[in-house]
């Protein structure tokens, strides 16, 4: 393990933690909506009051002066201090909110949606990354080890789907589910549309690697001792393709991230209110959303930082399986 | 040439799965085109009787499973008019922003990973590894959000209105980046290959510069590995073109196939359905003939 | 470089001086310019150019360009005019006229108008194999009119019941050439007639322009219909313009866009969305841009509840009181200023004090007031049996509700907020948003709790809206086409239309309305939150523009339209 994919999977790791503990991380709920703050602007905390003496943090109170130029102004006289408190990381006390990201179009905290939506979001690329490695890594022991007329049929399937034009297929799969349902039902939508597309690549590489390693001499001697298929599937040949199951998890978890982001902002997959990052992006996509609001683009900022954890974590690879990354 | 006819009839044939494929996916969906016409089911039941929605699933499917056999995908049910003349329209549009982008990407990227591959350092060079690792992790959604807000903030670009040169700019340069990103990354690794490779080793021993090698041999060495990547490459210039084309309102297949799903024009689904997978297989044929050209055994191994 | 900046700080000073100057001054002196291109938005693609068979906005945008009817209802006075008749009278028992078509109109391909062409249009409207959407405008308690013509240019019609509005109704008939369209409808093939293919170029109109070319994805072209019979208070023959562009944008943030870029003059659905006000208010400080403030919008959108399917386990969603508690939940100025950024005013029943003649001050109100929802609750066995804040019914089920909304747009953001303030009555809602085919569906196979939509109004009068209002009536939301009221309020509500649309007496008719909105506003089959405060943004180059409440909101006067640089602009 390099440096960097070593530091790669310790921020992966963080970031699952983050997003698993965002209900006690975040500010306030994802659905809390402060109507006096549409499209409130990060409110940045202040060390340095206004006389120039230090403090501990505060930040000041924001008022909203015209609703239609949604023109805020800050209130210089007052301080809110902020607080460590149980249930939430940091808040302030009382009833006025602090945006530490802004708020979005009806005054939700953006930073908390963020927080939530990471489960989301990042909740359906693992699971769909997981099952759809599980279900390759199965067909191909199956094709590997049989042989056959197993292998030749399944390995066409693979080949099938791995030549459909991948966001078109996607599309059709998703087109042919009711189009929106409750967050749940999307979210194992979404995850089966990717397991769907995901399985045969790994599939190939699985079946690859069961073709090499079974007459190595370990497995035809496990074999010998009279091990069952089974046992030598998994406690040989399985083991044996870890590694590039790990590798083909690098590739498939940042693309399933951004296609649900996709999915989302064209509105076929999570829907506004729940707080995925693709949904959410299509605030800051419209008119001009993100250049009035530019605070609404860090559900995109949270996007590419997990793809590049991703990609730290991903282990230096032949330069021609990269591309695949693309699936 | 055998081996063009028989990648020509598989793609062909992967073009008509897809076509059906989502056909049936989109005739089962819920809800369906006279549905979302609202108001009098009188009028609906009307509308579902002229499109022949009112008939069993399977006649559907059969009726126009048979006309697809004569390159005739019947019409669109909101445009009233041919599926190929709509999406012709359209897949012409994002022909033009692939091939764009396409370009644009190895003129950024392989020039970047010529000079990144055949370095150690330098400013210049961090810089550019720097951009392109973060680049690589950007989809192209968000480099199409980014690239529009930015355009609405100093308007250095049109992002509405007639199409033209202009208008390209940003759905271009959006699908681009990521890929000169990748493109970046893959020539510096060829380049690095190919320099280690043991006649260039003995050249530089020869006290052959090192700039010449580069320029003038090394990167056709790098030539092989990285033509085998646009037939991959072309996959993701499509699928990264719809998110692209949506952002930024480029009228092409993207935004056309995402229409017809939602008003469940079924036919114009299979037909951008169909254009998509012919795109892919004639993408990913040109690329293997390109390479097959340049490097005979690929012919042999294939075919 | 100096003198360049110099230049620079000139020409913004010169921009300051034209935008603190208002416009309408020019246009008093100069008067109206004849010829020049007007380019318009157009947010969906034309299905067809047939408004017989279609009614999409893009088709009612067309036919408001380039068709033309025997009356016309002013859209800003909302006096009915005469049109392609000249004159009327009408028999003393109020449902017989006869009118006198106007001489010397002509289609655009110069063929005379004739009665014959009247009786055309009627046959076809009323065509059963056809089911235009047009027809059921066009009918008086469910029977089509009698139309007859004694002669070339007289035509009489028979209305079958007592009918105040009178010949209003006819507003809602473009007149179609027989010459043309007839061989298509004898074949049965009208339905195809006028489409997107063998329309432009081809259709014979009586509209100020004609559908000359169409690109699709692109753009739709009118040219001035040379045979157009209107002429302007000068004498001088109408349209100003020569020619409509009509600019298809996929979507209302591209259409922003283009009128913020000056590539467009003006949207064909004009409303501007709250978001995009201050972008608008920014360029006509800039002085590029005319911004008109219209007044409260006519058609707010309805929360309402599926009244026609009955649901054992969860009875409580059709109890009067449960709306009348949502009704009180719901604080309608938080909806007012986060999704309509204070562009709103509250409002309580379907008709918004923009409908200034019909209003009714005097229909019930709910003030926000959670004490008193919850009261009400309460009332209905509805409270919270295990303390966790939210109420419970008999059963100990939670009370919960889904709202079926449309996704990506204002509504969704309102159903929304009204999620979070029904929570806090302790109400558990969620909000569904789908697109409008699965909404359609939904609402047609009664398989939903509420929905929360809007339909646009076509005219401020009461009884051209008795879809809605009556429960026999395909637009009765919330249990349409009932064969008997299947309430007692709903069977007093149809009395009282019945005897309101056959009023003589507008005074009559006015207290027959009120009347009708109170026990509307009592039994709230239609909650209703807020109304927008409708803004409409211009190009500055726009002169004759009369915004109004209904759609479509600007081009309902298209051949009185001009633009100020005329015929010396550029083309665009």
């Amino acid at each position: 393990m390099t440096r960097r994919t070593r530091t790669g999977v310790i921020l992966a790791i963080g970031l699952a933690a983050c997003a698993l503990a965002a209900p006690w991380l975040a500010p306030y709920d994802p659905g809390r909506q402060f109507s006096a703050y549409p499209f409130a602007p990060p409110m940045r905390p202040h060390v340095i009051d206004a006389g120039g003496s230090w403090r501990a943090p505060f930040v000041y109170p924001m008022r909203l002066v015209d609703p239609l130029e949604r023109r805020y102004e800050e209130d210089r006289t007052r301080m809110i201090p902020l607080r460590w408190v149980s249930g939430a990381l940091v808040r302030v006390d009382g009833a006025e909110p602090w945006f530490a990201l802004g708020s979005d179009a009806l005054g939700r905290d953006v930073l908390s949606r963020v927080a939530a939506g990471a489960r989301l979001s990042l909740g359906v690329a693992l699971l769909g990354t997981v099952i759809a490695l599980a279900v390759g890594a199965a067909a191909g022991a199956v094709a590997g080890y049989a042989g056959g007329w197993a292998d030749a049929a399944l390995m066409r399937v693979a080949d099938l789907v791995l030549v459909l034009p991948g966001i078109y297929v996607v599309l059709a799969l998703r087109g042919a589910l009711p189009l929106v349902l409750s967050p749940v039902q999307v979210f194992a939508a979404l995850v089966l549309v990717f397991s769907l597309v995901g399985w045969p690549a790994a599939a190939r590489g699985v079946r690859g690697i069961f073709i090499v390693e079974r007459s190595e001499e370990y497995a035809e001697a496990a074999r010998a001792v009279g091990a069952g298929p089974m046992r030598v599937i998994g406690r040989h040949l399985l083991p044996a393709s870890l590694g590039f199951l790990y590798v083909q998890a690098t590739v498939l978890l940042p693309a399933f991230v951004m296609a649900e982001a996709t999915l989302s902002y064209v509105g076929l997959g999570f829907a506004p209110p729940a707080p995925s990052w693709g949904a959410m992006l299509q605030d800051a996509g419209s008119a001009r959303g993100g250049a009035d609001a530019p605070w609404l683009l860090t559900p995109a900022i949270a996007i590419v930082m997990s793809v590049l954890v991703v990609q730290l974590a991903a282990p230096a690879r032949d330069p021609l399986l990269w591309p695949a990354d693309n699936s | 040439m055998r081996f063009v006819l028989r990648r020509l009839f598989a793609a062909l044939l992967l073009v008509f799965v897809v076509a059906s494929g989502s056909l049936l996916l989109a005739q089962i969906a819920p809800g369906d085109y006279a549905a979302q016409m609202g108001g009098n089911p009188a009028v609906q039941a009307a509308e579902r009787h002229r499109l022949g929605l009112d008939r069993p699933l399977v006649e559907q499917y059969t009726t126009w499973l048979r006309r697809s056999l004569t390159l005739d995908l019947g019409d669109s049910f909101q445009y009233r008019r041919p599926v190929l003349d709509v999406v012709g329209e359209r897949a012409r549009n994002t022909a033009i922003l692939a091939l764009v982008s396409l370009v644009l990407a190895t003129t950024i990227g392989i020039p970047c990973g010529i000079l990144t591959g055949s370095r150690r350092g330098g400013l210049l060079v961090r810089l550019i590894r720097a951009a392109s690792l973060m680049l690589v992790s950007v989809p192209p959604l968000i480099t199409s959000i980014l690239l529009v807000t930015v355009a609405v903030r100093t308007g250095f670009a049109p992002i509405s209105g007639r199409l033209s040169g202009a208008r390209l700019i940003v759905p271009a340069l959006a699908l681009a980046l990521p890929l000169a990103a990748t493109l970046e990354r893959l020539q510096a690794q060829a380049i690095r290959d190919a320099l280690h490779r043991p006649n260039m080793l003995s050249a530089l021993a020869r006290g052959i510069p090192r700039r010449r090698l580069v320029w003038h041999h090394a990167w056709r060495l790098s030539l092989g590995p990285i033509l085998a990547i646009y037939g991959v490459m072309i996959g993701s210039l499509f699928s990264g073109s719809f998110a692209v084309e949506i952002v930024t309102s480029w009228p092409g297949l993207g935004d056309l196939m995402r229409q017809a799903l939602t008003v469940r024009d079924t036919h114009l689904v299979a037909g951008c359905a169909a254009a998509g997978a012919l795109f892919l297989g004639v993408g990913v044929l040109a690329a293997d003939v390109a390479h097959a050209a340049l490097d005979p055994r690929v012919e042999s191994e294939t075919a | 470089m100096p003198r360049a900046l110099a230049c620079a700080l000139l020409l913004t000073l010169g921009t300051a001086c034209r935008s603190s100057a208002p416009s309408s001054d020019d246009a008093k002196t100069t008067g109206p310019v004849r010829g020049g291109t007007l380019v318009a938005s157009l947010r969906s693609e034309p299905r067809s150019f047939n408004r017989y068979v279609d009614n999409s906005a893009a088709a009612d945008t067309t036919d408001a360009l380039t068709q033309a009817r025997l009356v016309r209802i002013n859209r800003r006075t909302d006096e009915l005019e005469p049109w392609l008749a000249e004159r009327w009278t009408s028999a003393p028992d109020g449902r017989t006229f006869t009118l006198t078509l106007r001489p010397g109109v002509a289609f655009s391909d110069g063929t005379p108008l004739s009665s014959a062409d009247v009786l055309f249009s009627f046959a076809v409207v009323y065509d059963p194999k056809l089911q235009s959407p047009l027809a059921s405008g066009l009918r008086v308690q469910g029977k089509p009119l009698q139309v007859s013509a004694p002669d070339a240019s007289t035509v009489v019609v028979t209305l079958p019941a007592a009918f105040s509005p009178g010949l209003r109704l006819l507003d809602n008939l473009p007149i179609i050439p027989r010459h043309q369209l007839e061989p298509a409808f004898k074949a049965g093939t009208f339905g195809d007639a006028w489409g997107l293919t063998n329309g432009p170029g081809r259709m014979a109109g009586l509209g100020p322009f004609v559908v000359s070319d169409y690109v699709p994805g692109q753009r739709v072209t009118l040219t001035r219909n040379p045979h157009y019979w209107r002429k302007d208070a000068s004498g001088a023959p109408l349209p100003y313009l020569d020619r409509v562009v009509l600019e298809i944008a996929s979507g209302q943030d591209a259409e922003v866009q283009r009128l913020e870029a000056g590539s467009i003059d003006l949207m064909s659905q004009a409303d501007l969305r709250p978001q995009d006000y201050a972008t608008m208010k920014r360029l006509r400080d800039r002085g590029a841009v005319t911004l008109t403030d219209v007044g409260t919008g006519v058609d707010p959108n309805v929360l309402w509840f599926n009244l026609a399917t009955t649901q054992p386990s969860r009875g409580y969603l059709q109890k009067q009181e449960f709306r009348q508690a949502i009704a009180y939940a719901v604080d309608r100025d938080a909806i007012v200023n986060s999704v309509y950024l204070g562009a709103a005013v509250p409002v309580y029943g379907p008709v918004t004090p923009g409908n200034r003649l019909w209003y009714s001050e005097n229909a019930p109100k709910y003030p926000h007031d959670v004490a008193r929802a919850r009261t009400l609750l309460a009332g209905i066995g509805l409270i919270d049996r295990n303390g966790d804040g939210m109420l419970d019914d008999q059963s100990g089920a939670p009370v919960r509700f889904s709202i079926l909304t449309q996704g990506g747009n204002i509504r969704a953001q309102t159903a929304t907020v009204i999620q979070e303030q029904l929570r806090q009555a302790g109400i558990a809602v969620d909000v569904v948003p789908l697109d409008f085919p699965s909404i359609a569906q939904r609402w047609m196979s009664g398989s939903y709790d509420s929905i929360y939509y809007g339909f646009q109004a076509s005219a401020m009068d009461p009884a051209m809206n008795l879809d809605f209002w009556l429960s026999s009536g395909s637009a009765h939301v919330w249990h349409p086409e009932q064969g008997s009221p299947a309430t007692a309020w709903e069977r007093r509500i149809d009395e009282l239309m019945q005897q309101q649309i056959a009023a003589p007496r507008i005074d009559d008719r006015k207290r027959l309305f009120a009347e009708v909105q109170k026990i509307f506003g009592e039994n709230l089959p239609g909650l209703y939150f807020v109304a927008p405060k409708v803004s409409i943004a211009t190009h500055l180059r726009v002169g004759g523009a009369e915004p109004v409440l209904l759609d479509p909101k600007i081009l309902w006067n298209p051949d009185t339209l001009y633009v100020k640089d005329g015929a010396s602009a550029p083309q665009r």
